[in-house]
């Protein structure tokens, strides 16, 4: 192995030249001497003297390689437009390992977003030695990169979060505090649903529109690879990859072979979505939910902030666990009635379709599924009975339900129907009452009609 | 020693897109087979259609100046920000000299067709202009190099990538 050489700038204060948020050349030559240039969409920095190049395609930088290793590659900083050569010399390729790891998720995961999972494959990851960094002006002065450590920030992320004793509250403190601290300003939490198959927004921070209870599949897109495969997907420029993925599809369908292609899939969140952190949300190895930054500046999110926000993740996936695995004492519920609170004279109808347990109220959708389901059962016992208090406990053990087996998913459901109702209901409210409990406040009088 | 390949005749189509306002990107190689790319403004395709001319800084195209003299080998990527439309020229330097007027009329168009079209993908001008300033700084000298073209290359990313035009 060659010896270990400090290169004119070092890599690491560079470090945003590395992030894909602009694309690099790299200019390769063949033994007969014909140099040949091609465009990257990112160049991995492995360490101070290594690089990574995805290797996708059998093409002419790829040859070249095989016989003459020297090659040189042009990065462009992001923050000051500086470009910087990289004079390279190819050693080995890598089908496994982290590197391989994490080159392949980002790839798939755009890939999947763009209906591209076919075309886009990652055969190998090319790894040189960079012999030495130049600035392509000697006017240049790469500056240390910032410290990004936010030790004070993360100690106050964790204060908040311990101080919050339900799971509704955890969430929403800790997306206020990622905004407050680190100045995350739009994020939200998805949840995978009881059958593994979707994820659902449950909690926002940011949005117009909240996009509570929005849906994606899991193992589709970048919110679905994240989930699928336990792995945090970092995107820098969204805009750019999604232009790239258009000229490769546009390629394929001139050659009449569209049917490689699937379907662009729209992402959830900001309209004008630039740059991306999904974090998987795990308690020993088990998904709990996905934690979605977005921005609508390219490159917001950098390697530095994305282990920073890993921290957050563990600590809130792990305050999360707790949370929905505290059992609260026992008590009495107290009954409260719907007597106690001033009705309005004005009636509203709320409709429950049995076929897929939507609800309607006044014929405008609310809710379907398990929370519908749930709903359903609620008001049922309001009319019936007038009761409004009730047990997370008695739902769950509740077999008239007919739910699955949704131990750890009733918080979660809950969390979502009462952020729909906040949203969409101005005289209906699921209040959490603490210790597992939960007031239903109706501020008008109901009709329940059941549909098949 | 190879014989120089036939020049290629550039179509009015190809002459279009390469004076569109594209990132113009050019690889040279110097004695030892080592490549080294720069940045290039202005492209220029002669009247007969066989040739086009480049302009490079000289504070930041020495290497790239002392290749071409040395060894005449140039490959020339063309690339709109914003679909990513690319294209590469193989070819063979035939001149370098001090870029006239219309040259440096033709510099200053490309950079702000190029900045234009950055702008309409959301980079704002002041970042692009970033990519020129600093060598103006150290040295606003600027050659021009002229080759003629042997191969066209289709640099579109997909399966069509590198296939010749």
């Amino acid at each position: 192995m060659s010896e270990s050489f400090a290169p004119t700038v070092p890599l690491e204060s560079i470090g945003s030249c590395f992030e894909g948020i602009l694309p690099a050349s790299v200019c390769s030559c063949s033994r007969e001497g014909m140099p040949n240039l091609t465009a990257l969409s990112i160049v991995h920095r492995l360490d101070g003297n290594h690089v990574g190049l995805s290797f996708q395609f059998f093409n002419k930088t790829r040859k070249n390689i095989q016989e003459n290793p020297r090659t040189q590659v042009v990065v462009v900083s992001p923050e000051t437009a500086d470009q910087y050569r990289l004079d390279l010399q190819y050693l080995r390729t890598e089908t496994e390992g982290p590197a391989f790891d994490r080159m392949k998720i980002r790839l798939d995961a755009v890939a999947s977003q763009s209906g591209m999972s076919h075309v886009f494959k990652l055969r190998g990851v090319d790894i040189y030695e960079v012999l030495d960094c130049r600035p392509v002006s000697s006017e240049i002065r790469a500056e240390t990169a910032r410290k990004t450590e936010q030790l004070r920030e993360l100690e106050s992320f964790t204060e908040q979060l311990d101080a919050c004793e339900d799971l509704d509250s955890l969430l929403s403190t800790a997306l206020e505090a990622l905004s407050a601290l680190f100045g995350h300003q739009h994020s939200f939490v998805m949840f995978p649903d009881e059958a593994g198959k979707r994820l659902y927004t449950g909690v926002s921070h940011g949005f117009e529109h909240s996009g509570v209870g929005s849906e994606v599949f899991i193992g589709e897109g970048m919110f679905g690879i994240a989930a699928q495969r336990h792995s945090v997907v970092r995107i820098t420029n969204l805009t750019r990859d999604m232009l790239l993925a258009r000229a490769i599809r546009s390629g394929i369908e001139r050659r009449g072979e569209e049917g490689m292609l699937e379907k662009e899939i729209a992402l959830p969140g900001l309209p004008n979505v630039q740059s991306q952190l999904v974090l998987p949300l795990l308690a020993r190895k088990k998904l709990l939910g996905l934690l979605c930054l977005q921005s609508e500046t390219p490159g917001r999110f950098l390697e530095s902030d994305e282990r920073v926000m890993r921290i957050t993740a563990r600590h809130l996936a792990a305050s999360m666990a707790n949370a929905m695995r505290a059992v609260p004492a026992e008590h009495k519920v107290v009954p409260v009635h719907s007597g106690q609170g001033a009705l309005s004279t004005i009636c509203s109808v709320v409709k429950h379709y049995k076929s897929d347990d939507s609800i309607f109220v006044d014929d405008m959708y609310l809710i379907k599924g398990i929370p519908g389901r749930l709903f359903w059962k609620l008001l049922q016992a309001f009319v019936g009975s007038g009761r409004a208090a009730f047990t997370n406990k008695e739902i769950r053990l509740d077999a008239s339900l007919g739910l699955p087996d949704i131990k750890d998913n009733l918080e979660t459901r809950l969390i979502l129907l009462r952020r729909r109702l906040d949203e969409r209901c101005e005289f209906m409210r699921l209040i959490p009452a603490g210790r597992g409990r939960l007031h239903l406040e109706v501020h008008r009088g109901l009709t329940l009609e059941e549909l098949s | 020693m190879k014989r120089a390949k036939s020049p290629v005749s550039i179509t009015a189509e190809l002459k279009a897109f390469l004076e569109s306002g594209a990132s113009v990107l050019v690889g040279t190689r110097d004695s030892g087979l080592v490549p080294e790319i720069t940045r290039a403004w202005g492209p220029r395709v002669s009247r007969d259609r066989r040739s086009i001319s480049l302009c490079i800084a000289v504070a930041s195209g020495g290497r790239t100046l002392d290749n071409v003299r040395d060894n005449g080998r140039v490959a020339a990527t063309f690339a709109l920000p914003t679909n990513y439309k690319a294209v590469q020229l193989w070819g063979r330097c035939i001149e370098t000299t001090q870029p006239n007027r219309q040259d440096l009329f033709a510099i200053q168009e490309h950079r702000d067709l190029f900045a234009h079209l950055n702008e309409g993908i959301g980079v704002p001008r002041p970042f692009v202009e970033g990519l020129w300033q600093r060598e103006l700084t150290e040295s606003p000298v600027m050659v021009k190099i002229r080759f003629v073209v042997e191969q066209v290359f289709d640099q579109t990313p997909g399966p069509d990538a590198g296939s010749r035009l």
